[in-house]
């Protein structure tokens, strides 16, 4: 029986259909936002114009590094404490992104490919909290 | 513009709930502590402060408001005077530093009392403690758990990945830093530790160890600036304020501070840092070759060295190399943290901009015993705040 996966926060990001988080982009001067913004904050834009967009796929990592005690409230995690690499990824689609990694931290390497995945956070109330992720490719 | 001078400094110790040093004492009693020895130190009475610059705290005190200062001024005795609490995450001390300077400056007042005080919580500092999906603070750690001493060991490690720093070089920034606090009496830890010792300490976050990053700390700080004027009545030997900055980063910051940025082609980390104390700089006329010596924020032993290169203080990949030929000791040519730094004092965080210009003030007086610079003439003190807030100041005698 597959467990309930429920985003550890609504509305931020979806695995149907691949690993996506949900995030704007200025058409006047691209710049991409994640999370969502409503207006543009760059000071050299000369005219806010934000749509919806997605950023998924690939990346570079730039850097990392590993929680090697469990962080306070309000990060949650399953018990027993398993220390998590975090990573620092330039994506493709122009995002300077972070976000845990599937990977051991011993097998994490900066310059690394990754893609973005959704996976588990932790459990609560019989169901699988989930957030966005890197995977070294 | 008014020529400004620090007239008197004094702090508390600093410590930890429940030690030897600062046992159980509320913040009030801390920044009592401070001021007294400030208003002491300089020789003025509470009734001639005109106004108070203090530090907001989100941790303690301030009728749970950041109002800091009012607490302060209620306990010398209300005598009416103008009170400005400043907020600014740990540059709030620095800020508060510098609102007290430019209104002195400004001529809007003769004489002020800047302070800054903590009583901390145990452990990693925690986030406002709202569960609001608009906060990214609250995304950041709900998602992800990513505590300071994880945002500073990704720089760590790209610096490693870079200039090829090595998790010993770390470490002998922090055996210098304590070496130094030996003879520094307001210092939490003030016993020297070994390379062994630092490296024999556990990961907090990789490669990041306990002994290379600040604990969080209980402690006070405070001074009393006036006009040059003014001080002509109480001393012959005032510590000049050639300059005080405050700057916030830039859109093109590339640092990972929330989820996610946009990435640019700027080559700084930190931009707010950068801009704080290069203005201060630009403004004093006193560039990096004039310094004597800097204080600034070591919350990790990283930025002790990624730092005074991104300031000009020294070329890009030369900190490793300095600091091995003890260069940034007090007697180098290049003296970082003669107090201890933050790895030696802990983070009593709105307290840290007033702990430096306590610390300048003393270096250039020449009162700062086993640690002091010999013949500092000219001090540069840096703070940074969660927010994207910093402040520098350059203070000469």
């Amino acid at each position: 029986m597959s467990e309930q996966r429920v985003p550890c926060v609504e509305g931020l990001f979806s695995e149907e259909g691949g690993a996506k988080l949900h995030g704007s982009r200025c058409t006047t001067c691209s710049t991409p936002y994640f999370p969502k913004t409503a207006t543009c904050h760059n000071p050299d834009c000369t005219q806010s114009a934000i749509v919806p967009d997605d950023f998924g796929g690939r990346g570079v990592l730039w850097s990392y590094s590993v929680a090697d005690f469990p962080p306070p409230p309000p990060h949650k995690f399953d018990q027993p404490f398993k220390s998590y690499a975090m990573g620092v990824v330039d994506m493709e689609c122009g995002l300077r992104l972070i976000g845990q990694m599937v990977d051991e931290a011993a097998a994490v390497k900066i310059g690394s490919a990754v893609e973005l995945v959704i996976d588990t956070l932790y459990h609560e109330d019989g169901k699988a909290f989930t957030t966005w992720k890197f995977k070294q490719l | 513009m008014q020529e400004v001078v620090v007239l008197g400094v004094g702090m508390h110790r600093f410590g930890k709930t429940g030690d030897a040093i600062v046992g159980t004492k509320s913040v009030g009693e801390l920044c009592r502590h401070a001021v007294d020895a400030a208003l002491k130190d300089a020789g003025v009475s509470w009734k001639q402060i005109q106004a108070v610059s203090a530090a907001s705290s989100r941790f303690s005190g301030g009728k749970g408001w950041g109002l800091n200062g009012n607490d302060v001024v209620e306990d010398l005795g209300s005598t009416g005077i103008p009170v400005y609490n400043l907020s600014a995450g740990c540059a709030a001390g620095g800020n508060a530093f510098n609102v007290g300077y430019s209104l002195v400056a400004g001529g809007i007042y003769d004489m002020m009392l800047v302070v800054g005080g903590e009583v901390m919580p145990k452990g990693m500092i925690q986030t406002s403690g709202v569960e609001e999906a608009t906060d990214p603070e609250f995304l950041r750690q709900r998602c992800i758990g990513m505590p300071g001493p994880s945002f500073w060991s990704t720089l760590a490690r790209r610096r490693m990945y870079e200039y090829g720093t090595t998790e010993e070089q770390f470490s002998k920034v922090a055996v210098k830093a304590r070496k130094n606090s030996v003879h520094n009496p307001y210092a939490r830890f003030q016993q020297e530790i070994t390379l062994e010792q630092v490296l024999g300490s556990p990961y907090v976050s990789n490669p990041l160890r306990l002994f290379q990053i600040c604990p969080v700390s209980n402690g006070a700080a405070a001074a009393i600036i006036c006009s040059a004027e003014r001080a002509r009545q109480f001393t012959s030997k005032p510590v000049t304020v050639a300059t005080s900055t405050v700057a916030t980063m830039t859109f093109d910051d590339m640092l990972p501070r929330g989820l996610g940025d946009a990435i640019t082609d700027c080559p700084n980390l930190h931009t707010e840092a950068r801009a704080a104390v290069l203005k201060a700089f630009e403004k004093s006329g006193i560039g990096p070759g004039d310094i004597s010596f800097t204080e600034l924020q070591d919350n990790t032993c990283y930025y002790e060295l990624a730092f005074p290169e991104e300031w000009g203080l020294c070329q890009p990949g030369q900190s490793e190399s300095l600091l091995e030929a003890g260069e940034t000791a007090p007697t180098g040519r290049m003296p970082i943290n003669p107090s201890g730094g933050f790895v030696s004092f802990g983070e009593a965080t709105t307290a840290m901009g007033v702990f430096q210009i306590a610390e300048l003030t003393w270096q250039l007086r020449g009162q700062a015993g086993g640690r002091q610079v010999p013949d500092a003439k000219v001090g540069l003190a840096q703070t940074l705040g969660l927010g994207g807030n910093a402040t520098a100041a350059i203070l000469k005698r």
